[in-house]
């Protein structure tokens, strides 16, 4: 399949983050570690970028903010081809996650928060207002954590930080490389969590490496799957991978399940839902909520079926053969 | 006097700092003990007229004086040449020069003191310039390799985060690698300070004085009151720095570490 190229989702100033043809190819090797690639990622999207070890979906990520200079092709951030720009000045205005965080550990947590807005010169005042602004927004008590140290925090705190530290000039684009890898299951699900519901207040681009592909599912708007020959094997929507994988390498990355999974992507209000006739047979639910939330919530009352406000009725049956058969129509078609 | 030394680069990554204890008091116990036993034996052995000039009270304080002014004095040179060579050399520019520096400065530990100071002696002049080349020669690997060890051994993690928050390789050097490495490059300084105390009992033999001189004069007059102060002198000096220096290590470590 060649490369694709998703023209912008809008006009050109939609368009935040522009991938053209880039590649790279490190002198020692006679492979590319990123083939042409070429994806508009609109202002305020979430793209993850997922795929076995070695397909090149960090070295993308680093591109981005050229620690990692690109052999071919060009990269466009906020409408500047980043070549062109200083590599410092650009990264001060891209946050920037890491796996291992790398707070820096002789800086107390406000410190280490404050470091972005020092190197552009906020005032004192300002920086302190800063720091406690995002140490509130990543959940963690300023008073309690400012003059902390890093090592005194525990994995999953020492990651919010990392965040906070990242959205701390508040820039428009984060790059993170799989933030929450290192961080126990549980942890990670509230990471997860808290972090989509942050994403829907602050709205920024972001491009996300994992190669967790239930993680790509959870908090992708658009994921791009790459085999480990760094060739991208399909960019879509969770739900559209889930429904008409690509091809082989794309389902077989997907796993088993995928009909389950694809429950708690579809929304209720999706699905073709029998004309009200009786009202009050079942729980009313948003047409919003997920298949999977409003199953749950039948079968936890006993139920069999719910009534979707202002569209109709569904029975777990409709819900769950509806879900196959756009399965099977996706995969038919 | 080859504490973790061993002459190979990356050999002895040094236990960072090893850990000092809650700075025990033994050891300026020990050393303030030491000192009152030779004063008081001092006071009441029955000395002849050799070794009671050479051991009279502002004899021994001038002795002291030359030693510990040989210990500072060298022991700044070797700092303020070892660390800037050190940063130098572990910047990525330099990688070709590691190996050849890192030889010249274990070949300066291999060749024994004693040889540079006479050899400098031989072709220069005697006197307290001579005594500090020898030991910077001398005290030089620790400072320098402890600098290289302690950068190189800084996550590199925290490097890429630096880095990608926009960091420039000068402002990562100052904020990020030297702090990081300080532990690493303390425990050198320290080692280097040691060194130099002992060592400096040599510089007798360029005629620049120190507890070298009581040493010397011991066994050339063959008086053994004379020896045995110099020598527990020199034992209760190193205990009493190396105390201060285990003091100031722990003080100095940044925060957070």
């Amino acid at each position: 399949m060649p490369e694709q190229f998703h023209p912008g989702t809008g006009a050109q100033s939609d368009v935040e983050i522009s991938l053209r043809e880039v590649s790279k190819r490190y002198p020692a090797s006679d492979a590319d570690a990123v083939r042409p690639l070429s994806i508009d990622i609109a202002r305020g999207e979430f793209l993850v970028l997922v795929g076995p070890s070695g397909c090149g979906k960090t070295t993308t990520l680093r591109m981005i903010n050229r620690l990692v200079e690109p052999s071919g092709g060009e990269i466009w951030v906020d409408g500047k081809n980043t070549a062109h720009v200083d590599p410092d000045e650009l990264r001060r205005h891209i946050g920037y996650v890491i796996q291992q965080v790398g707070l820096l550990p002789h800086l107390s947590i406000g410190e280490n928060v404050g470091l972005v807005p020092k190197m552009l010169d906020w005032s004192k005042e300002r920086i302190r207002q800063r720091v406690d602004e995002l140490l509130d927004l990543v959940g963690l008590d300023p008073d309690t954590y400012r003059s902390r140290y890093p090592k005194q925090l525990s994995g999953g705190q020492q990651q919010r930080v990392g965040v906070a530290r990242a959205l701390a000039a508040d820039p428009p684009v984060m790059l993170m490389d799989e933030p929450f890898g290192a961080i126990d299951p549980i942890t990670r699900g509230h990471l997860q969590d808290e972090f989509l519901k942050l994403q829907a207040r602050i709205r920024k681009t972001i491009v996300f490496v994992t190669h967790d592909i239930d993680e790509a599912l959870r908090l992708g708007d658009r994921i791009a799957i790459f085999d480990e020959d760094a060739r991208l094997a399909q960019l879509d929507t969770p739900l559209a991978i889930l429904t008409s994988p690509a091809d082989e390498f794309v389902r077989s990355f997907i796993g088993d399940g995928a009909a389950i999974r694809r429950l708690s992507l579809l929304r209720v209000g999706d699905l073709p839902a029998v004309p009200e006739t009786s009202t009050g047979t079942g729980i009313e639910v948003d047409p919003g909520e997920t298949v999977s939330a409003v199953l749950e919530k039948i079968l936890a009352a006993g139920l069999d079926s719910a009534v979707v406000r202002g569209r109709g009725s569904l029975t777990v049956q409709d819900m769950l053969l509806a879900t196959a058969a756009r399965d099977e129509s996706a995969v038919a078609s | 006097m080859t504490r973790a030394l061993s002459l190979r680069d990356n050999a002895t990554a040094p236990a960072p700092a090893e850990a000092a204890p809650r700075s025990s008091f033994v050891p300026p116990l020990v050393a303030g003990l030491l000192v009152a036993g030779v004063l008081v034996y001092i006071q009441v052995a029955d000395l002849d007229a050799i070794e009671a000039r050479s051991l009279a009270f502002g004899e021994l304080l001038v002795r002291l004086g030359e030693h510990v002014r040989l210990v500072i004095v060298s022991t700044l040179v070797v700092v303020a040449l070892g660390v800037p060579l050190g940063i130098l050399l572990s910047r990525p520019a330099a990688g070709p020069l590691q190996p050849p520096v890192l030889a010249v400065a274990n070949a300066g530990q291999a060749i024994p003191s004693i040889g540079i100071l006479v050899l400098l002696a031989l072709l220069y002049d005697v006197g307290f310039a001579m005594a500090v080349i020898s030991l910077v020669v001398y005290a030089l690997l620790p400072v320098l390799r402890n600098t290289m060890v302690g950068l190189r051994h800084v996550d590199r993690s925290i490097i890429d985060a630096a880095r990608g928050m926009g960091m420039g390789s000068r402002r990562i050097l100052f904020t990020v690698e030297l702090p990081l490495a300080v532990p690493v490059m303390l425990a050198g300084i320290r080692v280097a300070l040691i060194l130099n105390v002992g060592v400096a009992t040599l510089a007798t033999y360029t005629d620049a004085g120190g507890l070298g001189d009581l040493i010397e004069r011991g066994i050339v007059f063959y008086r053994m009151p004379i020896l045995l102060s110099g020598c527990l002198l020199t034992i209760a000096l190193a205990l009493l720095v190396d105390w201060l220096a285990g003091v100031a290590e722990t003080r100095l470590r940044p925060r957070g570490l």
